[in-house]
């Protein structure tokens, strides 16, 4: 009684909008063909990153504090070095599914050289070096496989990296027998989680570690700044997107992903390229599997559960590649895991049941690639 | 000599071509037959065939979605969705009174219509908002797990009637040499008394479903139109093929197979878990991949991914059986998966 009905008043807005659509479309300039449109489109993901730090630094007492961010980035430099190893294969048109395993691998086998050392008596920096460094050089052989079988059998990097993933398992399962592997230098949570600067406002200020004579029971007085991880991630990320960005590693990834044939025409050795993308996405997995035995301070196979893989791959399309290839940056990749990271630790902040995140991330995933597909052709 | 040499060597893979996978199954099941005792045994293949149903059917389920040249991920937690939601079900409908048998055929019917809806979701991603199919079923693995986990809270979900483990571990014969035989009741004997148990029900089940699946895509309009759109695009949008209703329809198979097996999981196993599929992904790409469909898409056959599921379900009895860790069967699956593709390759190359 009385007012319009509201079905009829809904289609006139309707109608209305469109016309307004069409004009616009009409007069040319449509907003994502603007240049404030297309730095928006490039950019949503760091713009949602701060618009969220608003919103969770409202709804979550303490998200907003150094400590927050610190625990973040810290726990993130795995996420970060695995989504930066996928970030080059990506844009090449490629996919690597075995990168969790890897690093679950290189975690594993890590632990078990250490623990062979610490049983063999070798001093702990020896320990810790040794081990560190037959790792890193091993985990270029899974990717250096899964290139080959690309590259020379021809298998699609899907099934090729997805044997690899089985495998990379496998093999960790086998070391570890299905447990964590424990009795490992104590050095190496000292290293892998200290910070750079210890400050007791007003008494003292202790670079590398705390004072001796400070009780570990009061250590949350402290001011804990700048985890050792947090130099360590910025100079890797800084130094793969240089070379992707630079060099003529980084034009050679583009080319190819951006059309093979003109790439090959060009003089581009493609194959081996492609080799040399999947042994540096393996080593950089085989990076992140020895920080986790810095940080846990034991070797831990990778889940199922985990989905390292998969989280690595959304974020790298958060941050606005294409699975299609030819198009992908570093540290937009870097704003991905940022993005999927705060999204988990604001909500878990603000008390929202973790299982949220799963949903949440799904949702920001598909957003993506909408967002994307509205966007056509930004690089 | 080297002429007769090498006509040899072609007669062998063009004999061999698209047919290496039963002559692997042969050998495998040759290797462990001498490698354990146990496994020489008539009745090692229903055991192999009731652990695998969940292979056999998401791998099916999996086949679909190749065929168009996508892929879903999200198999393996619909999976694990469907066997919390239809325990919860049951426990919930048992709570207000409804009885066991009435329950369990209701819960399932309502978690086979639910658990299509992720399959209907991911279609319309890939169909009308032209999402890449990895990126949507990702995003729906994730919505499914969350979903389930919240629904779980943690623990796994219980409270099934004791009917339904007759149904999942039951037989449809059962025969007491000399005396007498029943179907589906395991007959009272004394103890110690030898039982023939034949045909295990949620094998009976999954390969009535799976032949079904295979008549749709084999012999209807349906299953030419998903072959064609798999081939190629262009020509299937030009020649009228309803294409995005395909897609969608696609994925939704996929997803009804992969609740189903959830259900027969539930069955199996009396509890649900968010996680109870998390494995099979690998398995079920796998088994599709050594059956020789394309990741392309265009081709693969639903009886040829059975070969390709068995060629699992095989090592994965036979393993078992030898004493070996189950370690060692991620990394088989893993080379086989890779040889597999190789090996196509191959033949294809010399025929």
């Amino acid at each position: 009684m009385g007012g319009e009905p509201p079905i009829p008043r809904g289609s006139i807005t309707c109608g209305r909008a469109t016309m307004i659509v069409e004009q616009a479309s009409r007069g040319g300039a449509k907003f994502w063909e603007t240049g404030a449109g297309k730095s928006f489109a490039s950019n949503w993901a760091a713009y949602f990153l701060v618009l969220m730090l608003i919103v969770f630094g409202f709804t979550g007492a303490n998200f907003l504090s150094v400590t927050n961010f610190q625990n973040v980035i810290h726990l993130q430099t795995v996420p970060l070095l695995l989504a930066a190893a996928e970030t080059f294969v990506i844009i090449t048109g490629g996919i690597d599914l075995s990168v969790g395993f890897v690093m679950g691998l290189a975690s594993v086998g890590a632990a078990s050289l250490m623990q062979i050392f610490v049983a063999a008596a070798l001093p702990v920096g020896w320990t810790i070096g040794l081990a560190t460094a037959i790792v890193l050089i091993a985990s270029v052989v899974p990717g250096f496989v899964s290139g080959i079988v690309i590259t020379r059998f021809k298998v699609p990097p899907f099934i090729a990296t997805m044997g690899m993933w089985g495998i990379a398992n496998g093999v960790a399962l086998k070391i570890s027998q299905g447990f964590p592997m424990a009795g490992l230098p104590d050095k190496l949570t000292s290293i892998g989680n200290g910070y750079l600067l210890y400050v007791l406002p007003g008494q003292f200020v202790s670079a590398f570690a705390k004072p001796d004579y400070f009780p570990d029971s009061r250590i949350r007085e402290l001011w804990r700044l700048v985890p050792f991880s947090l130099p360590f991630i910025i100079v890797a990320i800084s130094v793969l997107s240089f070379a992707l960005k630079r060099g003529r590693f980084g034009r050679h990834t583009y080319a190819i992903g951006g059309n093979v044939d003109a790439a090959i025409r060009s003089g581009i050795s493609v194959d081996r390229h492609l080799v040399k993308v999947y042994v540096l996405s393996s080593f950089l997995a085989g990076l992140g599997g020895v920080f986790n035995v810095f940080q846990t301070g034991i070797g831990n196979y990778t889940t199922f559960n985990a989905q390292y893989e998969f989280f690595a791959v959304a974020a790298v399309v958060i941050g606005g590649a294409s699975l299609m290839g030819g198009k992908g940056r570093i540290w937009s990749s870097a704003i991905g895991v940022l993005v999927l990271a705060f999204l988990e630790n604001g909500l878990s902040i603000s008390g929202v049941q973790p299982f949220y995140r799963y949903i949440a991330v799904g949702v920001l995933l598909v957003l993506a690639v909408v967002i994307d597909k509205l966007f056509p052709d930004i690089r | 000599m080297r002429s007769s040499k090498s006509s040899t060597a072609k007669a062998l893979t063009s004999a061999l071509s698209g047919r290496w996978v039963p002559v692997f199954i042969l050998l495998e099941i040759v290797y462990f037959c001498f490698r354990s005792e146990g496994f020489a045994n008539p009745n090692s293949l229903q055991i192999l065939l009731f652990y695998g149903v969940q292979v056999f059917l998401v791998a099916t389920a999996e086949l679909f979605v190749i065929i168009t040249g996508g892929i879903d991920l999200s198999v393996g937690y619909v999976l694990g969705f469907a066997t919390v939601i239809s325990i919860k079900l049951v426990a919930k409908m048992m709570a207000i009174g409804i009885s066991p048998p009435a329950a369990l055929l209701l819960a399932t019917i309502a978690t086979l219509a639910i658990g299509v809806v992720p399959g209907l979701v991911n279609g319309a991603l890939v169909a009308y908002l032209k999402v890449p199919p990895f990126i949507a079923t990702f995003s729906m693995l994730g919505v499914c797990h969350g979903i389930s986990e919240l629904i779980i809270n943690g623990v796994s979900a219980v409270g099934l009637p004791k009917l339904a483990s007759d149904i999942g571990l039951g037989y449809i014969f059962y025969i007491v040499p000399g005396s007498r035989s029943s179907f589906f009741v395991k007959p009272e004997v004394p103890r110690g008394t030898a039982v023939l148990q034949i045909l295990p029900n949620i094998v009976i089940i999954t390969f009535v479903v799976v032949a079904l699946f295979a008549f749709v895509l084999a012999r209807t309009k349906f299953g030419r139109h998903v072959y064609a759109l798999g081939g190629n695009m262009d020509a299937a949008i030009r020649s009228g093929i309803p294409v995005k209703r395909r897609i969608l329809g696609v994925y939704a198979i996929s997803s009804f197979l992969a609740s189903l097996a959830g259900i027969v999981y539930a069955f199996m196993y009396v509890s649900g878990k968010a996680d109870a599929g998390a494995g099979l992904l690998l398995d079920a790409i796998a088994a599709v991949v050594i059956g020789g469909a394309s990741m392309f898409g265009g081709s693969g056959t639903v009886w040829r991914t059975m070969l390709g599921a068995l060629v699992i379900a095989v090592l994965d009895l036979g393993l078992r059986m030898s004493g070996i860790p189950t370690f060692d069967e991620f990394i088989l699956v893993g080379v086989i998966l890779i040889f597999a593709v190789v090996m196509d390759r191959y033949m294809q190359e010399a025929s």
